[in-house]
């Protein structure tokens, strides 16, 4: 099915089959789906319904055994694996349930790392990495480690990284997952803050009722694959 | 460079205690290097300076200056021959006293004071000693007994550092080296020295003279223990250059496995391959550089400890090359870890796989 037509995301007839022979499941079915600008969308759906699998595609980090994935306009899919990390990196921002944060390293770092990968300055970068900080609530947090952070403030270090380029699309896995409740409500709030009124293209796979309070549109993965469409 | 070096200080207790072994592999190195190349020099040295470029033995001694014997008549022969200057040469090992009583070993070199490899000052009934022996206390002016005839010899001067078969060596006319040889058969030197140029035919002259002919270096192989020791310390380096690879290598392998989840994080955020790989490689080449210069750097302070105590040679030329020799080792053993460094599935990044 297709939901929008002049999304910066857009998934056109896209199949995943993970494993082989018995095994063989097929986790995306034909999907038709697109993303708005300027949106946060919220993947929900019992494990196993593909949320995860759907970003995964989305952004580059796994090729579907048919369909396109349209991201400006360009088909993605049959690009090169350099390619498609470049386009990870130039024009795509992450956040990951965990495990996002490089031991060792200062949050300020952290941020200023995504500017190194893409072969900026970091000298240059400073002051925007500074300013993503702020952004995220943690100016005064930008000289500790990881594990001098907590769970929440790790995650927040993650979307100040994952924005501090301005990318095109931002794909979030369960960003709520390793945080308690009122560190997610305001999680939630900082993810629709980046997303609105930016042009963004946001997405974000979620179990948590406060990150769904704040999207803008809702993907049922199960639903979907029932053949619903997205309800706002 | 940025996550290189972040990461390095990240680590650094880690990187600190590679770099310490990589370190320590390159002072011993640098060590086993210096004794060789000291070993060697208190073998061959008085060879290496001979102004000639090959020696003629007789046919059935080899290279073994004890063993052949070469008459006049052939020298003179030899020196006869068109392209080529010959002189002889006699090489004896003996001991002596000195006036004040200190014994002393003596590599007696017969050399004819009028000819090319006579060193300046030598006179028909004096010697000139080497470096060594003017260590060991012995002055110009000095007279050197050989014990085993009760010759006095006086020291008519000091020439630069050179031993053979780690016994320094002096030098004294033929008639002398005749005395202290004390043959009773007819007069013969251990060799002829020659100086060949364009026109010498050295094939000829040994079918004509019925001698030995080899490079001056070849002559090397036969001074006491040399080829010995050279075997035993090349093996010591040898092995060290085979360990230093192997350790690093087992240091980066164990430290691409630990930080495979960063790697796979790097891979994700859309970190390209080569990045990852500079990456890596700049966090070997600084490691492995900078501790192998610092083993250098104690190679040469353990000469310079040792002082002359002990054949040590480790002059900067050679220094240098052990810091390369052992940082090229250590780069090629982090070399074999490369591929696990782009090997992290980013898609472990998502989901459950966490």
């Amino acid at each position: 099915m297709t939901v929008r037509t002049t999304a910066d995301l857009a998934l056109e007839s896209v199949t995943v089959v993970h494993g082989t022979g018995a095994a063989r499941t097929t986790v995306l079915d034909s999907l038709d789906l697109s993303f708005s600008p300027g949106r946060l969308t919220a993947l929900v759906g019992p494990s196993g319904s593909g949320k995860s699998t759907l970003l995964a595609v989305a952004g580059a980090l796994l090729r579907p055994a048919s369909g396109r994935v349209l991201l400006g306009g360009e088909d993605v899919v049959p690009l090169s694996d350099a390619r498609r990390a470049c386009v990870r990196r130039e024009r795509i921002g992450y956040m990951f349930q965990s495990g996002n944060l490089l031991p060792g390293l200062t949050a300020l770092d952290q941020v200023l790392a995504i500017g190194h990968l893409n072969g900026r300055r970091v000298s240059g970068l400073r002051d925007a990495a500074a300013a993503a900080l702020e952004s995220v609530g943690l100016a005064h947090r930008a000289g500790h480690r990881p594990e001098q952070l907590s769970g929440g403030e790790r995650q927040r270090v993650a979307l100040a990284r994952a924005l501090v380029l301005e990318p095109a699309v931002l794909l979030v896995d369960e960003p709520t997952a390793a945080v308690d409740r009122s560190q997610a409500a305001g999680l939630a709030a900082l993810l629709g803050d980046a997303v609105r009124g930016r042009g963004r293209t946001a997405v974000v796979a979620t179990h948590d009722p406060a990150v769904v309070e704040a999207a803008d549109e809702v993907v049922d993965m199960a639903a979907l694959a029932g053949g619903q469409r997205p309800r706002p | 460079m940025f996550l290189a070096l972040r990461e390095l200080r990240a680590a650094r207790g880690r990187f600190a205690l590679m770099g310490a072994v990589v370190a320590l592999i390159a002072a011993l190195v640098g060590v086993v290097s210096g004794f060789t190349a000291g070993l060697g020099d208190d073998t061959v040295s008085a060879l290496r300076a001979l102004p000639a470029d090959r020696i003629a033995f007789s046919a059935h001694a080899g290279t073994d200056f004890a063993r052949s014997g070469v008459d006049p008549a052939t020298a003179a022969g030899m020196a006869a021959a068109p392209g080529v200057r010959a002189t002889p040469l006699g090489v004896t090992i003996t001991r002596g006293t000195t006036r004040r009583g200190v014994p002393v070993d003596v590599a007696a070199f017969g050399v004819d004071p009028a000819g090319f490899l006579a060193p300046r000052g030598l006179t028909g009934d004096g010697v000139v000693v080497s470096r060594g022996l003017a260590d060991d206390g012995v002055r110009v002016g000095d007279t050197l007994v050989i014990d085993r005839i009760g010759l006095r010899v006086p020291v008519v001067g000091v020439a630069g550092r050179a031993a053979y078969g780690h016994v320094p060596a002096a030098y004294v006319s033929l008639d002398t080296w005749e005395k202290i040889r004390a043959s009773s058969g007819p007069r013969e030197y251990s060799a002829v020295a020659l100086k060949t140029g364009d026109r010498a035919d050295v094939a000829a002259l040994d079918r004509r003279f019925g001698t030995r002919t080899v490079a001056r270096d070849a002559a090397f192989a036969a001074a006491p223990g040399y080829s010995g020791e050279r075997i035993t310390m090349n093996s010591i380096l040898v092995f060290l250059y085979l360990i230093a690879p192997l350790v690093v290598g087992a240091f980066f392998a164990v430290w691409t496995v630990q930080r495979t989840p960063e790697l796979a994080l790097l891979r994700a955020l859309g970190a390209a391959r080569r990045r990852l790989l500079g990456h890596t490689m700049l966090q070997a080449a600084l490691v492995v550089v900078g501790a192998s210069a610092v083993g250098g750097a104690l190679a040469a302070a353990v000469g310079a400890a040792l002082g002359s105590a002990v054949p040590f040679s480790l002059p900067p030329g050679t220094l240098l090359g052990t810091v390369a020799a052992v940082s090229v080792a250590g780069l090629a053993g982090s070399a074999l870890t490369l591929r696990r460094v782009t090997s992290p599935d980013p898609l472990t990044m998502l989901g459950a796989n966490r």
